[in-house]
């Protein structure tokens, strides 16, 4: 047993114990001699066509959004991301702080946090930038409950890895304070109006029912996920979420909001390169104003293959309501191809055709992203 | 008896919690054979990517997390091939595998790196990897180091345990040099010849046969064939005499055909990974059925 242990220890310090060398760092360890962040930019280039004559944006071709993402370690476990990105918005371009967050990746074991402002984790698609997301457009039923960009908010959330079950099961709870639309929706609608002098001045106009809406103000959300592997490549992934706040324009409709949402994913790999991904998101918003509650639903349904290294194909319905009083629904389905020239970029070619309210309109787009750099998400 | 009954499974319970074994996590499943050597009865090591994956395209998956927050100790590649380690390693939370930390292992430290790229490195050269070629367990005397390096974690887990690492870690390094040996008399009588190869795979094969690598079928690393990238290769190939292309298991057979329907050459597809295909059950596999392959391949010569 001595001889044992003298011999552990004089390995410990000799011998194949001390053998390990650094070997490479992971992504935002990379460091240069001058001890830079990873530092990245990402365009997001895309044409549009609408038969939709009314649609002021259809018709054009043009740099969509550009970003630009530094990040890195800040501390043992703790590390810092910011991106930054300029996108264009009702034919303008509006500079946004995408996400500035502190990840705290090791609060104790399997309890990580983080603080900032973040795309909050609600359901599968919110939280992934737009270049990450495998189709031009997010689902309607997104845009219609939560607007046009992602739902982030500044705040904090807390995520666990729960112990003790034989799969992966996280459960995470945030607080947040939520701008409605940070480019200023009132800002889009003046009127002229006469001042106290009998002069005509242009202001802001009150909200009208054809903003974009969204959760705002004090917002509080969670989501529990779980994953199962059900054959050495299948994966099934079931999560749902849940969010309490009020409306983007509370002050003018009063709105108390709950969204609830249950997502399913099945993924399968046949081969090294192929994957068959069938992924699915239901969304319920219940809306509480003065003169009674609104209740809306929405849904798609996205189903994609992969067919090698290169190609995706995909095709994706929706159903969803709109979450102003009146009644309003869009029910779509869209074509998508992916050609992948490296991991971070891509061309794209997506077909949709829309009926809203019966009335039908088709949409084309081709998006060409790119990236430079080392810029990369966690876990998606 | 009851009482006689109770002692006894209270006894094993102990037992076999105090038999714990150590919980490992490679990233390849050559690594995960060689954290079985090493390791022996003292470890259980699971891989997160099966031999006939590409080690640049896996995707993280959530049942991944799960294994590695269980872990003791994650075996990387290393070298940017495996990055889908990082985001797993993050969401998994595991204090022991943060980088730094004595659970984490990476293969390829200590190992002579070839393709190192010198000066500004972007997308226009393809999919380049920074530090160096990732290929290096094709390579088999780099096996040595990356079982050195899985040693030595293993080590800081279960320092009790150490004596019984290095004699397993001794063990496998002797069959590997034995096999070694068998392998280099076998490739003796190939010594320059030229080979194409589908990826920038085999560098450190080659190095080590004294092959000579005289082109890719993907004209960039990463980066599919053109037609007139494989119209060159075919006047290459016939200038050259090369009569032997190689390529990974996983890989499209259309570009490595249509040179051989040019140039006559012979395909010769291996696995890359232990599991690549069903007869490849060991990393030392590999070698033997390459090996074999290319021996095939030039005795059609």
């Amino acid at each position: 047993m001595k001889k044992i242990f003298l011999l552990s220890v004089f390995l410990a310090f000799t011998g194949i114990a001390g053998a390990q060398e650094a070997g490479t760092p992971p992504q935002g360890m990379r460091g240069t001699a001058l001890n830079l962040p990873d530092i990245s930019a990402l365009g997001n280039i895309t044409g549009y066509l609408s038969d939709d004559k009314s649609d002021t944006g259809r018709n054009e071709l043009g740099i969509h959004e550009v970003e630009t993402a530094f990040q890195g370690y800040i501390y043992p476990e703790m590390r810092a991301d910011i991106i930054l990105a300029i996108h264009k918005h009702d034919g303008s371009y509006e500079s946004e702080i995408c996400e500035a967050k502190a990840s705290f990746m090791n609060l104790a074991a399997g309890l990580s946090g983080e603080m900032g402002k973040v795309h909050i984790d609600f359901g599968r698609v919110n939280k992934l930038h737009t270049h990450h997301l495998p189709m031009v457009d997010k689902p309607a039923v997104l845009t219609n409950f939560f607007g046009d960009h992602e739902l982030a908010g500044q705040g904090a959330t807390a995520k666990y890895l729960l112990p003790f079950l034989p799969f992966y099961t996280q459960f995470q709870a945030g607080a947040w304070t939520v701008a409605g639309h940070e480019h200023g929706v009132t800002a889009d609608h003046p009127e002229d109006v006469l001042n106290v002098n009998g002069a005509t001045v242009s202001v802001p106009s009150l909200v009208h029912e054809d903003a974009d809406f969204s959760p705002a103000g004090k917002v509080y959300t969670a989501r529990l996920n779980s994953s199962f592997e059900l054959a050495d490549k299948t994966e099934l992934e079931l999560g749902v979420s849940g969010l309490k706040g009020r409306g983007a324009h509370y002050e003018e409709h009063k709105d108390n909001v709950e969204v609830t949402g249950a997502d399913l994913t099945l993924r399968f790999w046949p081969s090294t390169y192929q994957r068959v991904t069938f992924q699915n998101e239901w969304l319920h918003l219940k809306r509480a104003v003065p003169a009674g509650t609104l209740h809306r639903d929405g849904f798609y349904s996205f189903l994609n293959y992969r067919a090698d290294k290169y190609w995706d194909y995909g095709a994706r319905f929706d159903y969803a309501e709109g979450a102003w009083p009146a009644i309003s629904y869009e029910r779509s389905v869209s074509a998508i191809v992916t050609r992948h020239l490296t991991e971070t970029s891509y061309w794209r070619l997506q077909y949709k055709h829309r009926n809203l309210d019966g009335r039908n309109v088709s949409e084309g787009w081709l998006q060409v992203s790119f990236g430079i750099g080392p810029h990369s998400h966690e876990l998606e | 008896m009851k009482k006689i009954m109770m002692t006894a499974a209270a006894l094993a319970l102990w037992a076999g919690a105090a038999r714990a074994e150590i919980k490992v996590v490679a990233a390849s499943s050559d690594l995960r054979y060689i954290c079985e050597r090493v390791g022996g009865a003292e470890v259980k090591v699971e891989s997160l990517a099966s031999g006939d994956q590409d080690l640049h395209m896996v995707e993280p998956r959530p049942s991944m997390v799960y294994k590695l927050k269980k872990a003791d100790l994650v075996v990387r590649v290393g070298l940017d091939l495996d990055m889908w380690v990082d985001s797993l390693i993050n969401a998994a939370r595991n204090p022991r595998l943060f980088y730094g930390r004595p659970g984490y292992v990476d293969a390829s430290a200590g190992v002579p790196l070839l393709e190192k790229p010198e000066g500004k490195v972007d997308a226009a050269m393809g999919d380049i990897h920074i530090y160096g070629n990732p290929h290096y367990w094709l390579d088999p005397a780099n096996a040595k180091i990356m079982a050195k390096n899985v040693a030595a974690g293993f080590t800081r887990a279960a320092p009790d345990k150490a004596a019984v690492f290095e004699a397993n870690y001794a063990a496998f390094a002797k069959e590997a040099d034995e096999r070694l040996a068998g392998w280099a008399a076998r490739m003796a009588k190939y010594k320059g010849l030229k080979v194409i190869t589908y990826h920038s795979s085999w560098p450190y094969f080659a190095a080590r046969f004294g092959l000579g690598v005289a082109g890719h079928v993907e004209p960039k690393p990463g980066i599919p064939p053109s037609a007139s990238h494989l119209e060159g290769l075919v006047k290459k190939m016939k200038a050259e005499n090369i009569k032997v292309i190689l390529t990974e298991s996983y890989y499209p057979r259309k570009g490595p055909d249509f040179l051989a329907g040019k140039t006559g050459a012979a395909v010769v597809t291996a696995a890359v990974s232990a599991g690549g295909t069903a007869d490849i059950k060991t990393y030392f596999d590999v070698f033997d059925r390459v090996i074999a392959a290319l021996e095939k391949a030039a005795a059609k010569e």
